[in-house]
């Protein structure tokens, strides 16, 4: 019983959460509610009206006033249509207009979590929350509350009309509805986990195809068809079984609501029968309770399928809570700093840190300087924990111990937008957007004109093949850049970081398959950005670190060697000695072998994330 | 065509004729006797009417009009054969969905049956040429919509005529004047459904469009999280998705207007009917033609008729529907296997030794204008290591794909033991060959299952060695249910480099005559694979290899190593011939080491 009462608790919280979503459109509801208020009187009160025609015209054999009823008829019925119209349009563009919001809501929501959230949730289950959790509220939002409103309405009215009219017959019509209640509860429960059963079996059978389609190369070579045409089989005959079931279910429950509904007409005949022959009753309330007897049951059948819909809507709007309820870890400072004039000098001072708490530190007590217009590498294999002193930096995380400061100023006392604007960071997976090569550029920043790209681009030669494209920098790109080369998205990247002009560079190196002529390009642009610049670069071709000013050289989360190229090279026993001794190995294979290792480097990495 | 079409489509019929002739005759006979009811309803107010008019004084209690008079009989017996009638048209109506719609779903089953088993088939070909989106989505939704010919467009169909047919036959036996005003509005009805329910498919694509790109916004938004947040573009990716998500909800409240029209709309027509019915009939009445029973059975005609009506303009729309999707999976069905068994396939043949030979081999993709290959010609001796080196697009993938005739070339043949590939049984030349794709592909499912899926005689034994070979066991002993790890989705995800030692260990655990490795050492560390080459190397020696591979170390002990340039093999040779060829090979391999000599500075 307890939890019962909980999981009320738990319901009317979660309804009272999703009205405040609602609450702008209060209003509406309002006049919804009235609407369906008045089309339910209109359409109910017909039947009455049947029998006024009935018995006070036509057996008066009064056709003038069955014309007046007639007309009053058509009266009701067309503004029923009107109402109904009105209603089912009104509701369901405030329900729209909810779930817009709430769908933006969970989106802005998701967008401020801290990057540990992106790790540790996959995101097709984000994209799940932002979209189908939010179409699952779209009954309930867009026509439930108000047809439930209205269901009751007619409930009412048809309650009222039949007991004007004969008390007697609508105790008997009444009695049936115990057993239509009845059949209703046994059929939902039953074909709840029925259609629970086929949505599984359905998702069995389409992620079974889709899956020999991606593999089918697979599948033939391995001389897999009959096996696996016999796996199908199974699944399909799972699936075809599951649907079964439920036309059975389906093959009871239509009947059964049509019988009860007959049965409750002959019982208005049998009964009202008798009572016509003695004078209570008249053939026009006949009539009339012959089509109330009808009428009756579709709302009662449609408050059961309600219900449904706002048992499902609810466990989605708990999903969807959950995650509006979820805290960012990266707070902003209570009295944030501002650095006046920002010059890109960043300090690490003792700083501790790792990912999950229970395993070990991957940072252990780091400390390091770069002054502006430095040139840092940072090289190391791989897990040494490069990236994350990226990750920090941005405060994508919050480091444990130690402090990192920029110009003097602890990176947490600033705001993280202001942070945040100290650095350009070019990624090793150069990310691009479905979008105009100006777009994936400026990222909607308008403040950036279309000559500032264009001298960008030239710096870095990627005006060169910008220009050829149809329609140059309006050029749209398709699913992430897909139609472009490796070494044209890394451009683009470049250009990117360029125009936002940052303080600080921080590149992750790229290390894509790319041609030698690209790679040419993509080594002289590297240089052309760093001009002048603070950089810090994760390394994973030496080639690029021998220019550093200063390379750091970390291992096991530690920065064990500082130095520049040659000093480190002189080292006998150094690590980056070492590393450049196994590097040089992959080096013979050339650009292929370097893409490959950087791959697996991307994979490892992000194991470490999580 | 579409004649030709919908033949086709009834054969699926054949299979289930005698339970569908079956469904359609409880359907009619469940209509015969729903008509009944309205009559029986009429009669019992008819006769009422008789004697109420003959005595009206004897009736002063209920309980002896109900069950102790002459009138109380006439209730009873209308009313039982009320009963009986409802009961039967229920009974009947239960017996029609059990029959044709489950028919439908096994129509449905035999289908997807049929176009899975086509689909394994049909050759790399047909799916290098269409987008696997659209061929997944013949394989599921159009075989829902086709499912909806058998089932409920048939079954609505049936219903409609039948119903339409007892129905009217009744009504004009009435008064065939009151009928045709009766009938008025229901074509109508018939038109406005077939309309709405066209609108709301087509408008519905344009929605479900409307929701992918939704999630694509939110894909490339969250995937792209660090680079969104490093450069402060939260408030620009949150504009760029709320414009998606207006457009949704225009579109989608586009939509619901003429949704929101439809059961209005039903309900002002039928309304109308029952409206006329009273006043033509009312009119009648008065005029002494019809009686008030009349009236009551019309009103419930009519409402019989509502959802015939209406289900006709959606069965027409929905049997177009399903006959385009019919036409799309047929195609499909209709797709030539190319590469299959032929007359002049030894079948004889049941195993091989493992020498390749191509000659003259040149090969384009379809629907493409260059060739892949140019004119190949080389020779491997059963137990050879040989490797093909190039830049990526070079070809050296496409050459690999034809040996276990994914492809067939255009020009020149390939011999395996100098017989024609073409001779030798498709079954018996794949099952000798160890293809390690570029792209590793496993399906979800346990690891064992992964490994054993080209053996299926393995045993665990089996298994285990082959994971051992390829240097993934201990991995996988890791993982808490070992061997019988759930890959994938309802899994775990594997790391590149053990997904591509799994797929390693699938290969080798056929016991190939031909081993084929395309790239697939790429995301295994160096030691590692120093581990798995030592073991194809040494305990593999009857073995023919064939390796693609980009780093020297991997290919520089081949017998013979292949470079190719624009689908052209332009050097041959082992590794030292090859450099004292002072060719590409040598040039590639010179310029590591000048880059070396260069970094040394």
């Amino acid at each position: 019983m307890s939890s019962d009462k909980s999981t009320q608790n738990v319901d009317t919280d979660l309804l009272k959460r999703l009205y405040a979503f609602v609450r702008p459109y209060r209003w509406y509801v309002l006049l919804a509610v009235a609407l369906t208020l008045s089309a339910s009187f209109m359409g109910t009160v017909r039947p009455k009206l049947t029998q006024m025609a009935i018995d006070e015209h036509i057996a008066n054999n009064d056709y003038d006033g069955l014309v007046w009823i007639v007309l009053l008829l058509v009266g009701t019925l067309i503004s029923e249509f009107v109402l109904l119209v009105a209603n089912t349009y009104l509701t369901r563009w405030f329900g729209q207009g909810t779930l817009y919001s709430l769908r933006n809501r969970v989106f802005e929501k998701i967008q401020s979590m801290n990057v540990q959230f992106f790790d540790k949730n996959p995101i097709g289950k984000l994209i799940t929350r932002t979209t189908s959790d939010i179409e699952a509220l779209n009954d309930l939002l867009s026509h439930g509350v108000v047809n439930l409103v209205g269901d009751l309405f007619r409930i009412v009215f048809i309650l009222y009309f039949m007991f004007s009219m004969s008390w007697e017959l609508s105790l008997v019509v009444l009695a049936t509805l115990p057993i239509l209640f009845y059949a209703t509860f046994l059929f939902r429960a039953k074909v709840r986990v029925a259609f629970l059963n086929v949505r599984d079996q359905i998702a069995r059978v389409n992620s079974f195809v889709q899956e020999h389609i991606n593999g089918i190369d697979i599948v033939q070579l391995f001389g897999r068809e009959e096996k696996q045409r016999e796996h199908f089989e199974k699944r399909n005959r799972d699936h075809r079984d599951a649907y079964i079931d439920t036309i059975f279910y389906f093959a009871i429950f239509w009947p059964t609501v049509e019988v009860i509904a007959s049965v409750a007409m002959a019982l208005v005949i049998w009964y009202g029968g008798g009572r016509a022959l003695m004078g209570g009753v008249t053939f026009g309330v006949l009539v009339a309770f012959i089509q109330y007897a009808r009428q009756f049951f579709h709302p009662i059948r449609g408050l059961s399928e309600k219900f449904n819909t706002l048992q499902s809507a609810l466990a989605s709007s708990e999903r969807i809570f959950h995650l509006l309820d979820l805290e960012n870890e990266i707070p902003e400072p209570e009295h944030p700093k501002t650095i006046k004039h920002p010059r890109g000098a960043i300090e690490f001072k003792n700083v501790w840190f790792r990912y999950v708490e229970e395993e070990d530190y991957v940072l252990k007590d780091i400390s390091f300087e770069v002054v502006p217009g430095e040139n840092i590498a940072i090289v190391g294999a791989t897990g040494a924990g490069k990236t994350t002193i990226i990750n920090l930096l941005n405060r994508f995380y919050d480091i444990d111990e130690g402090s990192i400061l920029l110009d003097g100023v602890d990176i947490r006392d600033l705001t993280i937008r202001e942070l945040r604007s100290n650095f350009a960071l070019v990624l090793q997976d150069n990310v691009l957007f479905t979008g105009t090569i100006h777009e994936n550029i400026s990222l909607g920043n308008t403040d950036i004109s279309r000559e500032e790209i264009v001298e960008c681009a030239k710096k870095v030669e990627a005006h060169r093949f910008i220009k050829k494209l149809p329609g140059a920098y309006d050029y749209r790109l398709k699913e992430r850049g897909k139609s472009l080369s490796m070494g044209q998205r890394q451009l683009i990247s470049f250009v990117r970081a360029m125009v936002y002009d940052p303080g600080v560079l921080i590149l992750d190196e790229a290390t894509s398959s790319v041609d030698s002529e690209t790679e040419a390009i993509v080594n002289k642009a590297y240089r052309k950005m760093m001009e002048g610049r603070t950089s810090i670069v994760i390394a994973h071709r030496l080639s690029t670190v021998q220019g550093a000013d200063k390379i750091l050289v970390m291992h096991k989360g530690k920065i064990r060697e500082t130095g520049t190229h040659s000093e480190l090279m002189q080292r006998e026993d150094g690590i980056y000695r070492k590393l450049y001794e196994l590097q040089y190995k992959e080096q013979l294979a050339g650009e292929n072998a370097t893409a490959s290792s950087s791959e697996q480097k991307t994979v490892e990495t992000s194991e470490e994330n999580i | 065509m579409r004649l030709q079409t919908l033949i086709t489509l009834n054969r699926y019929f054949k299979k289930y004729l005698w339970t569908i002739i079956a469904g359609t005759f409880f359907l009619t006979a469940a209509n015969f006797f729903l008509v009944w009811i309205p009559v029986f309803i009429r009669r019992t107010m008819d006769e009422i009417s008789a004697l109420g008019s003959q005595v009206d004084q004897s009736y002063d209690s209920l309980f002896t009009v109900l069950f102790s008079s002459e009138a109380g009989v006439v209730l009873a017996r209308n009313a039982g054969f009320l009963l009986v009638a409802v009961a039967l048209y229920g009974l009947l109506l239960f017996a029609t969905r059990q029959t044709l719609i489950v028919s439908s779903r096994k129509i449905e089953y035999d289908i997807r049956n049929e176009l899975f088993d086509k689909l394994v088939r049909l050759p790399q070909r047909f799916y290098s040429q269409r987008d696997t989106g659209d061929i997944y989505i013949r394989a599921t939704e159009d075989v829902v919509r086709v499912r909806e010919y058998f089932g409920p467009a048939f079954m609505y169909t049936i219903n409609t005529f039948t119903r339409f047919g007892f129905i009217i036959t009744m009504m004009l036996i009435v008064s065939p004047q009151l009928t045709l005003w009766a009938l008025l509005p229901l074509p109508f009805l018939s038109a406005f459904a077939y309309y709405i329910s066209g609108y709301i498919y087509s408008h519905s694509r344009k929605i479900q469009q409307q929701y992918s790109r939704i999630a694509g916004r939110a894909k490339e938004a969250f995937s792209s999280i660090r680079l969104v947040k490093s450069y402060n573009r939260e408030a620009y990716e949150q504009s760029r998705f709320e414009e998606e998500s207006d457009q949704y909800r225009r579109k989608k409240l586009r939509l619901d207007m003429v949704e929101s029209l439809f059961h209005p709309m039903l309900n002002l027509l039928i309304g109308m009917s029952v409206i006329i019915v009273i006043w033509k009939g009312g009119q009648m009445v008065i005029g002494g033609n019809l009686t008030v029973g009349n009236i009551a059975e019309f009103v419930i005609y009519v409402a019989y008729l509502t959802w015939p009506v209406a289900s006709l303009g959606y069965t027409v729309n929905r049997f177009q529907r399903s006959l385009a999707s019919w036409n799309r999976i047929e195609r499909i069905l209709n797709e030539p296997i190319e590469i299959k068994d032929e007359d002049k396939t030894d079948h004889e043949i049941e195993g091989i030794k493992g020498n390749i030979e191509f000659n003259s081999v040149s090969f384009k993709y379809p629907d493409d204008d260059t060739y892949a290959l140019r004119d190949i010609n080389f020779k491997i001796n059963a137990g050879e290591k040989v490797a093909i080196v190039g830049r990526t697009g070079s070809g050296k993938t496409t050459l690999t794909r034809l040996i276990p005739r994914l492809f067939d070339p255009q020009e020149g043949a390939i011999y395996i033991d100098g017989i024609d590939l073409k001779e030798i049984p498709l079954g018996v030349l794949r099952k000798e060959i160890g293809y390690v794709p570029q792209d590793t592909f496993l399906f979800s499912d346990t690891i064992s299952e992964n490994i054993a899926f080209g053996a299926q005689e393995a045993d665990m034994d089996d298994i285990e060695e082959a994971a051992e070979k390829a240097q993934v066991r201990d991995n996988i002993l890791e993982f808490e249910k070992k061997f019988e790890t759930i890959l994938g989705e309802r899994g775990i995800t594997l790391s590149g480099g053990q997904k591509q030692r799994t797929a390693i260990a699938r290969a080798l655990i056929r016991d190939p005559k031909i081993l084929i490795l395309d790239d697939s050492l790429s995301a295994v560390d160096t030691k590692t694979e120093d581990a798995i080459l030592q073991h194809l190397y040494e305990d593999l020696k009857n073995r023919t290899t064939l390796m693609i591979s980009h780093r020297i170390s991997t290919i520089k002990d081949a017998d013979q190593i292949h470079y190719m340039e624009e689908g052209r093999i332009v050097e041959s040779g082992t590794h030292e011939e090859l450099l004292s060829k002072q060719g590409r090979y040598y040039e590639m391999y010179n310029k590591q080491l000048i880059e070396k000599e260069l970094a040394e500075i």
